[in-house]
């Protein structure tokens, strides 16, 4: 229960500028966005009113909706799996490095680069032996030449190839922030917890685990923005091709709006991006209140 | 990136110096046609009272700082700021993509910059119903400008007898071939396209990659489609008998294509995983000697001339398919456009400005060796100032011009042309029922009409 | 989460250190595993440095441990020259560093209201902040566009600043308020009593402990913003206002990209970055255990 009683005049001030700016910068066009959804519009001459119609055929009638949606939520399921082991990682880094700082800055690296850059590096590794791809060239040398395709283009694979992209370059940036909060465990819980009997990955478990929960929590929610917002790296990497095998909802509002000139349809996909953001936090806070309570 | 491509035909005169360029000498001086004023100069001088300072903005999409466009455009700005000095030119120099993404969103509040880049015909169209350019059938006249260009091609960017841009280029699709490798295969330059289908089998046999394409850019499967299309079709017009509801794209000229272009295909034509190469990257294999043949509007020609396979190039007309079509009719690909904001708050200096540039840009581009495919006409002797053998071979092939077809995107709406692309871009993946791909386009154009 | 306020200085702990030394085996495992991640996440650095000095041709001809055949030094010439390179990172800095001070600024302000005042509406105002949490900036560039027109602020700074505070308020708050509520009670009631005003609570209890997950803020701005582009091609328009990734896209153009100088501007623009991380690596994790003992 929070404690400090204070006058309205002191609410305004420290909450004011915060959400003032929020709303006029987000709130507000989130709004407009769901009022667009409603309209026949290309985002540049007369709109026409038209209700429901765009939500009815977003959710009826698209046959590229649905399968966004379906790899838009696998992204996010692939980067939470991550999670673990990035805690993982930080745990090793805490226990067995003595500077540990240079390497989780180096894991961190790929992050701040350019997707430009991530995108042409990995095309170099996804692509054909012919072409020179690394990965097939290896697959070739090893003697397993069945697995080798082109990892970009074969429908089945190519969305894999991208969720991969994505976990190499955040391991480190969920790395970093497990790591912040492990080195703020107290080492007294430790030494407690070993004239116990528990050590390492005992500890681990009934100690950095749960010590942690509010870290992973942040980590969590992260990864699900990352994959909601997954597009950069899709329009470099594929484009959303071939046909729309690697099309995600983001890259999808984006054709529509701005490709299609539907812009009311991209919005309609926009709104439909905000239930589901409205839905996950309150999935992600109703779970980790209930695991905060268990472990506090 | 795509754009532009297309135009109309006709570049007799392309060469064909109708436009006294004065030979290029001092790049300072407005050169014009029938030797009227120098627009800038004459502006200045004749005022008695100094002008108002004006900041025109042009948004462009030339961002690049060695390509020779960029300097071109630098270049005529620099003139014009000197000659002018009351006029300062902001450059928002862009990427194409973003170019048009922030058009679009400039366009919704009616924000548009004094000049910004177009492309033909139905792509520009929301634009102009929206209002938001400015008719420029006054300021083409001015200076003679109207007569630099090439005949018919300002049609594209006309809209009910109001002109509302002007194009910076003027290309043809055509088939560039590596002489170096069509020998190592031992075969001869295709007069039809079953020809070519052979030869494309014949040199994959002998391990050398018979064609390159870009094709994660869409636009590009779709160009070559388009042409096969034009063919199938015995001469152009196809999509527009489409939209007048004459025909549908169950139509069997459109089934005859599709299956066409799957022969080319399924023979191995293209580079594996062809679908993630981007334009640059396609273009790559050909400039690099790894594929014999590219599919590409003549605005390749630049890129082909200093990559390390000059020299070495070739072109040939697109052949007839099953026997029809005519290799004359190209696809044409006029370029992108500038146009004028109708809410500018200086119209008349910034359709003086767009006037001195553009009646400067064909011998600035002659200059940087750049006045292949573009929309005016150009004076001066090609072969003199070093242009390569095959661009004047591309340059020649202009003359044969007997009319032809706009890209898809430049002719249907943008919904109907998303499917499209999409579409096309799937027969690079996995084989699939001509009918099925006529009905996923005939559905799409129903339900985007 | 008590535990905050307990907290000492941890590096690692003694015991597990000790115990360690006897499971050498497990110990060259963990070596190898981390100098397996060290070479796969360095690695593109290496690659991006060797990128940087080849020509288009040894680029998308896509060898991948290939050397360049001859440095082409004039990517970086073209790099800084034409592509304003002192400018853009100039104004990359800037607008960085304000949206950052921006950020923490109101962020940790309203985060301190939400969790630790006694009023109605906290919740729904943490509910407000959170929906935006992921919204995707291309979804709203038309409504902004129209917005900034009217306030007459296109093709500022204060254009992009804006947003950029605006769209990393939602996730800040989020991290912010959640510590902040793990913070205990008994601190402010005793300030309370000692008769410390609400302002000086937040100002020399709160913030000194919060400096942990400001930080983890601080970072999350900066990757966001960045390399960010879309935003900022549409609301910037001068030249002199543009920042970083604008350099790099530059050698974008219609038919041709220019890869070399890409690689080029991208070595020199994260550099400074990564200097300037690796030289505050260690005072980051200090300040971070310093606050922790503070509290």
């Amino acid at each position: 229960m929070n404690v400090l009683r204070v006058s309205k005049l002191t609410i305004t001030a420290f909450v004011l500028p915060c959400l003032l700016l929020y709303t006029c910068i987000v709130f507000i066009p989130i709004i407009v966005s769901l009022y667009s959804g409603l309209l026949d519009w290309n985002g540049i001459g007369e709109s026409k009113f038209v209700g429901l119609q765009n939500f009815i055929n977003l959710l009826t009638n698209d046959p590229v909706f649905w399968p966004s949606v379906r790899r838009t939520l696998m992204f996010a399921v692939f980067s939470m799996a991550e999670i673990p082991v990035a805690l993982f990682v930080a745990i090793l880094l805490n226990r067995f490095v003595k500077k540990p700082n240079f390497l989780v800055s180096s894991y961190f690296l790929p992050v701040i680069l350019s997707v430009v850059i991530i995108g042409q590096l990995w095309k170099t590794i996804y692509n054909p032996a012919s072409m020179g791809g690394m990965l097939n060239q290896l697959l070739d040398m090893v003697g397993l030449e069945s697995l080798t395709r082109s990892w970009l283009t074969d429908p089945s694979v190519a969305m894999y190839s991208l969720y991969f992209v994505a976990l190499w370059q955040y391991l480190g940036y969920h790395t970093l922030i497990q790591f912040t909060g492990i080195q703020n465990i107290p080492a007294d819980i430790y030494e407690a917890a070993r004239i116990d009997g528990a050590e390492g990955l005992k500890a681990d478990w009934h100690i950095t685990l749960p010590m942690n929960i509010p870290i992973i929590k942040i980590s969590i929610v992260l990864a699900f923005i990352g994959s909601l917002q997954a597009f950069d790296m899709v329009m470099v990497m594929t484009g959303g091709g071939p046909a729309h095998a690697t099309d995600v909802i983001s890259t999808h509002m984006y054709n529509m709006s701005f490709l299609s000139m539907k812009y009311g349809y991209g919005s309609a996909i926009a709104a439909f991006l905000v239930v589901i953001c409205l839905c996950a936090t309150v999935i992600i806070n109703f779970l980790f209140n209930r695991l905060e309570r268990k472990y506090s | 990136m795509k754009w532009s491509y297309i135009f109309k035909f006709a570049i007799t005169g392309t060469l064909a110096l109708s436009l006294a360029a004065c030979g290029g000498g001092n790049g300072n001086t407005p050169n014009n046609s029938q030797g009227t004023n120098e627009p800038g100069v004459e502006g200045t001088a004749n005022t008695p009272e100094k002008p108002k300072d004006v900041t025109i903005t042009f948004q462009n999409i030339f961002p690049d700082p060695t390509d020779p466009k960029h300097i071109m455009m630098k270049t005529i700005v620099a003139n014009y700021e000197a000659e002018n000095p009351h006029v300062k030119i902001e450059l928002d120099s862009l990427n194409t993509d973003q170019q048009k993404l922030k058009l679009k969103t400039q366009a919704a509040s009616k924000e548009v910059p004094d000049i910004t880049v177009v492309n033909p015909s139905a792509q520009m169209k929301p634009f102009v119903d929206a209002g938001l350019f400015a008719p420029l059938n006054d300021m083409v006249e001015e200076n003679g400008l109207k007569d630099t260009f090439q005949e018919g091609i300002l049609d594209w960017y006309t809209f009910d007898g109001n002109l509302y841009a002007l194009p910076d280029g003027n290309n043809i699709g055509l088939v560039y071939y590596n002489k170096e490798l069509f020998e190592q295969g031992g075969v001869e330059v295709p007069t039809t396209f079953e020809e070519m289908v052979e030869v494309v089998k014949t040199l994959k046999a002998k391990g050398i990659q018979p064609m390159a394409i870009g094709e994660k850019d869409t636009w590009t499967g779709s160009f070559l489609f388009m042409n096969v299309l034009l063919r199938t079709n015995g001469g152009p017009g196809f999509l527009q008998d489409v939209m007048d509801g004459k025909r549908t794209f169950e139509d069997p000229a459109f089934l005859e294509a599709v299956d066409s272009l799957q022969s080319l295909i399924q023979a191995g034509a293209f580079q594996e995983g062809a679908t993630s190469f981007d334009y640059n990257a396609g273009g790559n294999l050909f400039n690099t000697g790894k594929a014999a043949m590219y599919y590409m509007g003549s605005w390749a020609t630049g890129s082909i001339e200093t990559s390390s396979v000059n020299g070495k190039i070739g072109v040939f007309k697109f052949p007839t398919v099953n026997g029809k079509g005519d290799p004359n009719e190209f696809m044409l690909a006029p370029g992108s456009a500038f146009a004028i904001s109708a809410n500018s708050d200086h119209l008349e200096e910034t359709k003086k400005f767009l006037n001195y540039f553009m009646l400067n840009f064909p011998q600035e581009a002659f200059k940087v060796k750049g006045a292949v495919g573009i929309a005016q006409k150009v004076e001066g002797d090609f072969e003199a100032a070093g242009y390569s053998d095959m661009a004047m071979d591309v340059l020649a092939m202009f003359k044969d011009v007997k009319g032809g077809d706009l890209a898809f995107d430049n002719t249907m709406n943008p919904g109907t042309t998303q499917v499209h692309l999409t579409s096309i871009q799937n027969l690079f993946v996995q084989k699939k029922d001509a009918a099925d791909v006529a009905k996923e386009h005939q559905t799409a154009y129903e339900s985007n009409k | 989460m008590n535990a905050l306020t307990t907290r000492v200085a941890p590096g690692k702990p003694a015991a597990a250190e000790k115990s360690s030394r006897r499971f050498s085996i497990v110990r060259l495992l963990v070596y190898v595993l981390l100098g397996i991640l060290f070479v796969t996440q360095l690695y593109p650095l290496l690659w991006l440095a060797l990128y940087s000095l080849k020509n288009n041709e040894e680029i998308l001809s896509g060898n991948f441990f290939a050397l360049p055949a001859s440095p082409q030094w004039q990517n970086f010439t073209d790099a800084i020259e034409s592509g304003n390179y002192f400018r853009y990172l100039f104004n990359s800095f800037f607008v960085t560093s304000v949206t950052m001070v921006g950020v923490l600024l109101l962020a940790s302000l309203a985060s301190f209201a939400i969790s630790r005042f006694r009023w109605r509406y906290g919740q729904v105002v943490l509910l407000i902040f959170l929906v935006g949490m992921m919204i995707p900036m291309q979804a709203t560039l038309l409504p902004l566009m129209i917005i900034f027109k009217n306030m007459g602020i296109l093709n500022t700074h204060l254009s992009i600043i804006l947003p950029y505070i605006a769209f990393q308020t939602p996730i800040s708050v989020f991290i912010l308020s959640g510590f902040m509520k793990a913070i205990p009670h008994e601190i402010e009631e005793s300030a309370v009593v000692d008769g410390a005003g609400i302002f000086r609570i937040f100002r020399s209890i709160i913030l000194p402990i919060s400096v942990p997950p400001m930080m983890t803020v601080c970072i999350l701005t900066f990757i966001n913003i960045w390399n960010e582009y879309i935003m900022a091609a549409t609301f910037i328009s001068s030249e002199k206002l543009k920042t970083l990734p604008f350099g790099v896209y530059s050698f974008v153009s219609q038919y041709s990209v220019n890869y070399g100088a890409i690689g080029a501007f991208l070595v020199l623009g994260a550099l400074p970055v990564i200097l300037i991380y690796f030289l505050l690596a260690d005072k980051i994790t200090k300040g971070m255990v310093a606050g922790a003992v503070k509290g």
